[in-house]
């Protein structure tokens, strides 16, 4: 084996070259990586959303709550159904709203009765105050105030026909939730003259009678309803990543080979500068499978150290906020750049691959370097 | 000029090194052409003569809320307007969730009056869709892509309504993006939902474009005290407001393509760096020969355009290419329209090679110009 410092040796010397494919890798990883954190970040906001013993009730085969709308009666029948602790029966309408960067979106309306925080207890109120029902009052989460015109604590918005104010703002701890506005239930319903619901929470007594309910819901002949667990619904949503998510492999692949030709570019001339030094090597007595060994090594080193630059380059990401489409509920998802430690790895584990393919080629021709001629060069 | 012949003989002297260059600054310009086709593609759909001519009206609150149907007939009667047809977005589901297309209930009988570049393949098939009434009108790349043919029932499973919708297409239609859509009654619709008369959007046709601000204010004043008042916008407002709902796209390739952009220069700057490196020499002599530093300079930096050039072009027309004969539309699911690369775009990558060539070459070509001849030649073999 060609010791290790040879190689670390030799990229030394050609600094300014080793800096250039360095960065070029370290390019192509930030962009994976940072591509990959808001599909990371969707994604967490869906399998964060909703608790164990929340089921969630729509409407049959409407697949969302912003499809679903069925009579209040329904409500009555499941609260008096075996196992059902508390229901809330909420109302969802999508407002197009105006962001403050240009453009707008549909973001949901929740018309919340007085048990919905209850059944979400990672929700908390932390700036102003709740909305007092009978007024025209509302609450916004704290992650798109701001985002959205007239969405500040104390502005005011126009909903429906009237003009709302704006009284608190809501922490959902990075959920689904966290992209909505919430009003008393009998405004809303009023407003947009719509006596129905949309949904209905559910908390189950026990986790033991989760399945029994589901059961009874979905075979009651009387009511037309879907019912899933309150995670398993938003878990359900996390497609909404896809159209990155292709986005992502395909600007990473795309640049990926680029970056391949690149490293293919620096090694050939690593080899060609060093091939009377490689030919003395294998006078040496070091066998040719030993020179492949050592430049693939040398490749690695190179795509890996831009690995790891790529990941530092990207990782001031992590943790801005932006919005997509939510296309299953048509309205806006407000999620969070997400750097995990395991997408790191990954990005690294990427450069790697890049290094292997770009560095065999080279590394082979100089394996197969004939000594006499190698010598004679020069 | 004279140098050219010489400036190309050097580039391609180490093949394989500029192979491998050009293939990776093409594999960057690829991209960078196909991000911008996707931006334009978002940001402008395909605009014809008789859109121009057209307003969408919804609800003021957003598209989930309906409208009351007998709108339909008031807005007909706002001056200016030549028709209006009901265009309710059905959003069914045909067999499996993942076969995603357009859907919509229309008034058989004024539909065509307002979508005047949707065409049938024969007179029978409209008067066919205005006679059945559970007739339907599919696109053709639709039907190419299901292999339905005319005479074929199509059932759609309902998700925003509470009820299954199963028309007979009598009809195959094109243009105007009517190609991936399909199309039935909205009297059937209505009948299947109980008469609940509800509309999510009209298509309204002017007379004349002139009209289009006056009559989308003089639609919604119209409604602006009933139960539901509306918004009503050009037909092209209406898509990019649809296209803004993906949330802010234009950062994110902008972001994507600036990152590639260095990436290119990168590149270039390391090939160019080792070759002139490798020729300190041969510099040297053209210098003894009597070429002055600036023509050694515009030789190094001639030698790299032409490689960015080859590179940018070949990914650019490479992209051009691919995205010309594949159906974009169908891959997709008809969600990227107009998905071809523009001559506009072939030019800026053309332009973004020849900065490229200029800054990562100026450092390396000046210095090396600027090398005392005794030293160059001492410093060959080295």
């Amino acid at each position: 084996m060609i010791p290790f410092k040879y190689n670390l040796r030799s990229l030394i010397v050609r600094r300014v070259g080793t800096v250039m494919t360095v960065f070029g890798v370290a390019l192509t990883v930030s962009v994976f990586i940072s591509i990959l954190a808001m599909v990371q970040g969707i994604q967490g906001v869906f399998v964060d959303t909703g608790e164990p013993l929340n089921l969630l009730v729509i409407r049959q085969g409407s697949q969302s709550e912003t499809n679903s709308f069925f009579a209040r009666e329904i409500k009555g029948i499941v609260e008096t159904m075996d196992g059902v602790s508390t229901v809330s029966g909420e109302a969802i309408v999508l407002l197009n709203q105006e962001r403050s960067s240009g453009g707008s979106t549909n973001v949901v309306l929740r018309g919340i009765s007085d048990k919905s925080l209850e059944l979400r207890p990672k929700i908390k109120l932390v700036e102003g105050r709740m909305f007092r029902p009978g007024l025209r009052e509302v609450v916004v989460a704290k992650t798109i105030s701001g985002r959205f015109k007239n969405t500040r604590l104390g502005d005011k918005v126009k909903i429906g026909k009237t003009t709302w104010d704006i009284v608190g703002l809501i922490d959902a701890a990075h959920t689904a939730y966290d992209s909505e506005i919430w009003a008393d239930y009998n405004e809303v319903a009023g407003e947009f003259e719509r006596p129905i619901y949309s949904s209905l929470l559910i908390r189950v007594a026990d986790a033991s009678s989760i399945q029994t309910l589901k059961d009874r819901i979905a075979n009651d002949p009387r009511i037309k309803l879907d019912v899933f667990r309150e995670q398993e619904y938003f878990a359900n949503q996390t497609s909404t990543a896809t159209p990155i998510k292709v986005m992502g492999y395909v600007v990473a692949i795309i640049m990926a080979i680029g970056s391949c030709f690149a490293i293919m570019n620096t090694m050939y001339a690593a080899t060609a500068y060093r091939s009377r030094e490689i030919a003395t090597l294998r006078v040496l007595g070091y066998k040719r499978r030993n020179i492949l060994v050592s430049f693939m090594l040398e490749s690695l080193v190179l795509s890996v150290l831009g690995g790891i630059v790529g990941v530092m380059l990207a990782l001031p990401v992590n943790g801005i906020s932006t919005g997509t489409m939510n296309f299953q509920s048509f309205s806006e998802i407000v999620f969070q750049f997400r750097i995990t430690p395991q997408l790191m790895a990954e990005g690294i584990l990427f450069a790697a691959v890049m290094g292997v393919i770009g560095g065999l080629l080279p590394a082979r021709s100089a394996a197969k370097a004939l000594i006499v001629r190698a010598l004679r060069e020069a | 000029m004279k140098l050219l012949p010489l400036i190309i003989r050097n580039a391609f002297r180490n093949r394989r090194r500029t192979i491998l260059t050009i293939l990776s600054i093409g594999m960057s310009l690829f991209l960078i052409s196909t991000l911008r086709t996707l931006l334009t593609s978002l940001e402008s759909p395909p605009m014809t003569p008789e859109s121009a001519k057209r307003v969408v009206t919804r609800h003021q609150t957003s598209l989930g809320a309906p409208m009351p149907i007998a709108y339909r007939d008031k807005i007909k009667g706002v001056p200016g307007v030549e028709e209006v047809t009901v265009t309710q977005w059905f959003g069914g589901e045909y067999k499996d969730p993942s076969l995603f297309f357009a859907q919509f209930a229309v008034d058989a009988d004024r539909f065509f009056d307002v979508y005047g570049e949707a065409k049938l393949q024969s007179p029978d098939q409209a008067e066919a869709f205005k006679r059945e009434r559970t007739g339907a009108l599919a696109g053709v790349k639709l039907a190419e892509r299901f292999g339905w043919k005319v005479g074929d029932t199509v059932t759609l499973k309902g998700m925003l309504f509470p009820f299954n919708l199963e028309s007979r297409i009598v009809g195959l239609v094109d243009g105007g993006g009517s190609e991936v859509t399909y199309y039935f009654r909205y009297d059937y619709f209505n009948e299947l939902f109980n008469n609940a008369g509800i509309a999510s959007t009209f298509a309204v046709k002017a007379k004349s474009p002139d009209d289009l601000p006056a009559i989308s204010e003089a639609i919604d004043e119209m409604f602006r005290n009933s139960t539901a008042p509306t918004k009503t916008e050009t037909e092209a407002a209406f898509i990019l407001g649809f296209a803004s709902m993906w949330g802010d796209v234009r950062t994110l390739i902008v972001s994507i393509s600036t990152i590639v952009l260095f990436t290119v220069v990168l590149v270039a700057a390391n090939t160019m760096a080792m070759s002139i490196r490798e020729r300190t020499g041969e510099i040297a002599i053209l210098k003894t020969l009597g070429f002055s530093p600036a023509t050694v300079l515009s030789m190094m930096v001639g030698e790299s355009t032409v490689i960015a050039a080859v590179g940018g072009l070949g990914g650019s027309l490479a992209a051009k290419l691919i995205f010309g004969n594949v159906d974009m539309q169908m891959v997709s699911g008809g969600f990227l329209q107009g998905f071809f690369v523009q001559w506009s775009t072939v030019a800026m990558s053309l332009g973004i090679a020849l900065i490229v060539a200029l800054t990562s070459t100026a450092l390396p070509a000046w210095s090396a110009s600027r090398i005392p001849i005794a030293d160059a030649i001492r410093r060959r073999g080295e």
